[in-house]
């Protein structure tokens, strides 16, 4: 583990820093930085969540850190990581997964989707890193990473519905794990070194703090999203104004994880955004509708952003890292994750409220005085 | 065989300028929730007899109909529990009625989480054990569903050698403003189909648990 991890040189980055360089160094650098493929990469998060003012608490949320590692081959290209000397079939990132389940007509399905769909995940990197080695030509990562996500959340569905068996203690299941008319939006996102990869179904929603300003890594699944709305209508379904815009006047949203009462209209299939970090990303939020229905993605990213640096100034950076702080709440980032949740409150939302924050700043480790 | 409903009424207001002619209405569509049975003349019997309903020309009326493996009593002792139709109906998180059953009786009743709705106040307006007809008037709530009636009707029938249960629900209710009739009859169908559904779920269910004979018997 030691050999792995990132020596940050102070000079090289004073350097590297003064040099203007945006991104994060892709290759080894002759002033011996590591490949952003070979840094190590902690998760630093914070999760709060409320019932808020509703009568039932539906929304779930998964914190996964190290659940899995990428095939690099995912991240990018073959002829990129041979260029920087990288073994492209080998090569696996850790890789962290976080996610957010707003369940409605009951928490049924939110809770299933926090528990199967790591699990799923899992299964499917292991062995898309199997099939990989095999695959000589260059094939675009943003379509691997789209039928992996794809097939993991119809699966999921699948399993929901009894559709497709799935395992009760050490018994095959196949009868639905809910009623008809129970769902879960779930946008989650994969982090490692180099990327954050983002799946979304459903009015949850994941934005990136970078340099300040909020990039949107989902687009919520509205009925009245002119693609949407097509799609519904297409099939023979309807999207009424009913209170909002909804699907056959019911639902509120166009995707979902359950919810087949109102198949085929409302559909699983997730949305995928893969993104390259870099050095001035600050952090990623994931959060229900419970929170973006009142606080926008730019007061949001400026709350938590705000709320980050403040814990550091307040607390010194010696304490932000100890050794249970690598698979653990980061209380900085919690206290961001806090202040979103009871802002939320405070501007008076009405459903359940549910926000991750992941703090994305590399921070220094304390000095040893020894 | 097409029965419409609401169609008729509103063309008819529509072309007279508001004044309805006097000439007989239309044949009136209505929705199968089941979409693999045919209407038979015997269910269009049904809705002429048990599912009359005069809309006006600001409302709208439909009906749907689930055939249920199922007796007819059990079925029938599920449908009537007025004061406890979460025991059928998936969108009810609870319900709160105060007394016995009998007409004239109210329900307050509270929706689960995703629909367009939190609540709504329910009235029963006839329970009738013998034939088999339960009605209810929706009294309040934030629906948007104003002077909402519904008719519900079970019959007795056989399905694949034994015995079955017909279930017919037919409604008449205001459109909203914003909305058109055939938006209206879309959300409430959808709903209604959606609870005729569970409620042959749980009727089956219930039929597989009470099997204690053998079936080749």
């Amino acid at each position: 583990m030691a050999a792995a991890m990132c020596v940050d040189d102070e000079a090289a980055s004073a350097a590297a820093e003064s040099a203007g360089v945006d991104k994060l160094d892709l290759g080894a650098a002759a002033g011996g930085k590591r490949s952003v493929y070979l840094m190590d990469c902690a998760p630093v998060w914070g999760c709060a969540s409320t019932r808020g003012r509703s009568a039932e608490m539906e929304d779930a949320c998964a914190a996964a850190p190290r659940f899995a590692d990428v095939p690099v081959r995912l991240l990018a290209s073959r002829r990129d990581l041979d260029g920087l000397g990288l073994d492209a079939g080998a090569l696996r990132l850790p890789a962290h997964l976080f996610g957010v389940f707003d369940g409605h007509g009951g928490a049924e399905v939110a809770n299933y989707c926090r528990e199967r769909l790591q699990v799923l995940l899992r299964q499917e990197l292991r062995l898309l890193g199997e099939d990989l080695g095999q695959i000589s030509c260059d094939v675009d990562m943003k379509e691997h990473w789209d039928e992996l996500f794809t097939g993991c959340f119809q699966r999921l569905d699948d399993e929901v519905s009894g559709q497709a068996s799935r395992l009760v203690g050490a018994v095959q299941e196949s009868r639905p794990v809910a009623a008809e008319n129970v769902g879960s939006t779930a946008v989650v996102a994969v982090v490692c070194s180099s990327h954050v990869v983002v799946a979304n179904c459903g009015d949850s929603r994941a934005v990136l703090c970078r340099g300040k300003e909020p990039v949107e890594l989902s687009i919520d699944h509205k009925p009245d999203r002119k693609d949407e709305r097509a799609r519904i209508e297409a099939l023979g379904g309807k999207v009424i104004q009913w209170n909002g815009y909804r699907v056959s006047g019911i639902l509120a949203m166009s995707r979902s994880i359950g919810d087949r009462y109102l198949k085929p209209f409302v559909i699983p299939k997730p949305e995928v955004t893969v993104v390259p970090r870099a050095k001035d990303d600050d952090c990623l939020i994931l959060a229900s509708d419970g929170l973006w229905d009142v606080v926008s993605n730019e007061e949001a990213c400026k709350a938590a952003r705000r709320q980050i640096q403040l814990w550091h100034k307040n607390n010194g950076v010696t304490s932000s890292l100890c050794d249970e702080g690598d698979e653990s709440n980061d209380p900085a980032a919690q206290a961001a994750a806090d202040y979103l949740m009871r802002l939320a409150l405070k501007k008076g939302t009405e459903d359940n409220i549910t926000v991750i924050v992941v703090d994305l700043k590399p921070r220094k480790k304390a000095k040893s005085n020894s | 065989m097409v029965v419409e409903m609401d169609g008729g009424v509103g063309v008819a207001a529509a072309g007279g300028g508001g004044a309805q002619t006097p000439a007989p209405p239309p044949p009136r569509r209505w929705r199968l929730a089941d979409e693999r049975c045919d209407l038979r003349a015997m269910e269009t019997d049904y809705v002429r007899r048990f599912h009359r309903h005069e809309p006006r020309d600001h409302q709208c009326s439909s009906a749907v109909a689930k055939h249920i493996k199922a007796p007819v009593h059990l079925v029938w002792s599920l449908v009537r529990r007025f004061d406890q139709p979460q025991l059928f109906k998936p969108f009810v998180s609870r319900c709160e009625m105060k007394g016995n059953i009998e007409i004239g009786s109210v329900r307050e009743v509270n929706v689960k989480s995703g629909l367009p709705a939190t609540r709504s106040t329910e009235r029963l307006e006839l329970l009738d054990d013998d034939e088999r007809i339960l009605s209810v008037r929706f009294v309040g709530g934030d629906h948007r569903l104003q002077n909402y009636s519904s008719i519900l009707t079970v019959h007795p029938e056989v399905i694949d050698g034994r015995p079955g249960t017909l279930v017919i629900e037919s409604f008449v209710v205001d459109v909203p403003d914003g909305n058109t009739k055939d938006e209206t009859c879309y959300f409430v169908e959808a709903l209604l189909k959606c609870n005729l559904r569970s409620l042959a779920e749980v009727s089956e269910g219930q039929v597989i648990m009470d099997q204690t004979e053998p079936l080749d018997r």
